[in-house]
């Protein structure tokens, strides 16, 4: 057999096997789009911008069956959604982190939009360090590849060439670039929303918006801008903790914080009944102050 | 994912170290190439040219696709460089297949391979003319095959849907397998990187069919 032959042989396996553990899920009135099987207990995990509605969902199975599905919870800050199906004997592939995983390496994007399993073939482009999405989200790595996201595929993961999952693929976390959220970012928020049917985010209750620090703090402080507090709500963590009007926030937890997305993402569920130190400019001085944190509804 | 405008001439030995099976992987993909692209043949309407074609019978018969062809007057140019008038035989708009006949014999044929048990993930290439450079390479995997994919027009028929660049220029080419096999005519785009093939099972139909 020639290489080119094992290749494509080792591909065309690759998605036969994974495709056992790919379903159709039918959550939204465009297209269906692809999730994949988590667990043996009927444990679906897909995009959470694929399923736009909370009731009536149905997944396609490998075998030919639809049967209804509920949502158990999504984080759409991470485009994460699970689903459970009373479905058994479900093929659990394997799911692993991104050990070993290099730019260069060959990649396919697998989905189940319609009956049958897809797949796109393409390199992994950039693996990179934590990141945090527009909505905040924290990703444990960047993983970006150039493999085609054919309709449905949201949802769907992104498979080695031996038929391991590295994590699902988004199409809209980032518009123009197929970016896969990595099964170390998705195991906690499974988890999480299988216990509590949500995830827990922390509140501070301000409004903000950017401002350019004068140019003396900006040297002093390493960055060029803060938030300027423009709204301080009535007994929230924020104005029981001292909070004002004006105070311009520059660090949370020692991380600073410039644009409201990083106060956002740095308010993260194990912070909620804590306090957090935050720093801020007041009078042209910089102050500390402990905040406990609140949980958002 | 795609092998641009591969050449068809080797460029000399050049040692760079790396792997010995990169490098078996590289040959075995010229391999199938060199079975293949003799039957590539270029479609031209006086000095313009309009698409591909693939060598199906030794005596002059050529498949392309009926929009290649639709109200030119196609001249065939072969591999070797020589150039044939040629007559339109068999036309089907719905299926967007033609066979054209040249007067010529001895010609270089293709390998039908078997395109009804193709499987997403498989290797697959596409060899034409896209915006007319010759003898252009496209590599990538078969997406999904069948009729009802989603997307692409046309969705009651049967297509080979591959991922890899085709662009105008493509059409009428053979879409090939490993081994070099004609599993496709290349038809359409769906997409920057999705190309969208007929089975070679419905090319032979076609031909049963008009032959009938």
């Amino acid at each position: 057999m020639t290489v080119l032959n094992e290749l494509s042989n080792a591909m065309a396996a690759a998605v036969e096997n994974v495709g056992a553990s790919l379903v159709r899920v039918e959550g939204r009135k465009r297209m269906s789009a692809t999730g994949v099987v988590w667990n043996s207990d009927g444990v679906i995990v897909t995009a959470s911008h694929v399923v736009t509605r909370d009731e009536e969902l149905h997944i396609g199975l490998p075998n030919g069956e639809t049967v209804p599905a509920t949502l158990v919870g999504r984080d759409p800050t991470t485009d994460v959604a699970v689903l459970r199906t009373a479905a058994k004997n479900l093929s659990v592939p394997h799911w692993t982190g991104g050990d070993g995983l290099k730019v260069g390496h060959l990649v396919l994007a697998l989905g189940r939009p319609g009956q049958n399993v897809l797949a796109t073939l393409g390199v992994v482009s950039s693996i990179a360090e934590e990141w945090h999405t527009p909505a905040g989200g924290k990703i444990d790595y960047y993983l970006q590849t150039d493999v085609t996201m054919y309709p449905g595929f949201s949802g769907g993961p992104l498979v080695g060439v031996g038929g391991e999952i590295y994590g699902i693929n988004s199409s809209t976390l980032l518009r123009g670039v197929s970016v896969t959220i990595p099964t170390t970012t998705i195991a906690p928020i499974v988890d999480t929303l299988l216990k509590h049917g949500k995830l827990r985010r922390g509140y501070l209750g301000v409004g903000s918006q950017p401002v350019r620090l004068p140019a003396a703090l900006e040297q002093q402080l390493g960055q060029e801008t803060g938030l300027l507090l423009v709204a301080v709500e009535p007994n929230s963590p924020a104005e029981k903790g001292g909070l004002m009007l004006g105070d311009v926030i520059v660090a949370l937890d020692g991380h600073p914080v410039r644009v409201p997305d990083e106060l956002l993402a740095g308010l993260t569920g194990d912070k909620v009944g804590k306090d957090a130190k935050i720093k801020l400019v007041r009078g042209g001085q910089i102050h500390e102050v402990n905040i406990t944190v609140g949980e958002r509804q | 994912m795609g092998i641009a405008a591969a050449e068809f001439e080797a460029v000399g030995e050049i040692e760079i170290g790396g792997s010995d099976r990169l490098r078996q992987l590289n040959d075995d993909i010229s391999d199938a190439i060199d079975r293949a692209y003799h039957a590539l043949v270029q479609i031209t309407n006086g000095e313009r040219s309009i698409g591909a074609g693939t060598i199906w019978h030794s005596e002059g018969l050529i498949l392309t696709n009926a929009h290649v062809i639709h109200d030119e007057t196609p001249s065939i140019t072969l591999n070797d460089g020589r150039k044939f008038p040629a007559q339109v035989l068999y036309y089907n708009a719905e299926l967007d297949l033609a066979a054209l006949s040249i007067e010529a014999s001895g010609l270089p044929t293709i390998e039908p391979g078997d395109s009804k048990h193709l499987k997403p993930g498989q290797w697959v290439m596409a060899l034409g003319h896209p915006w007319g450079v010759r003898n252009a390479v496209s590599g990538g995997i078969v997406i999904g095959m069948g009729a009802e994919m989603p997307d692409i027009p046309f969705s009651s028929r049967e297509w080979v849907v591959v991922s890899l660049h085709m662009r105008p220029g493509h059409s009428g080419g053979p879409l090939i397998d490993t081994a070099g096999r004609l599993i496709g005519i290349n038809t359409m785009i769906s997409g920057p990187d999705v190309g969208v093939a007929i089975p070679v099972h419905v090319v032979k139909k076609f031909l049963k069919d008009s032959m009938a």
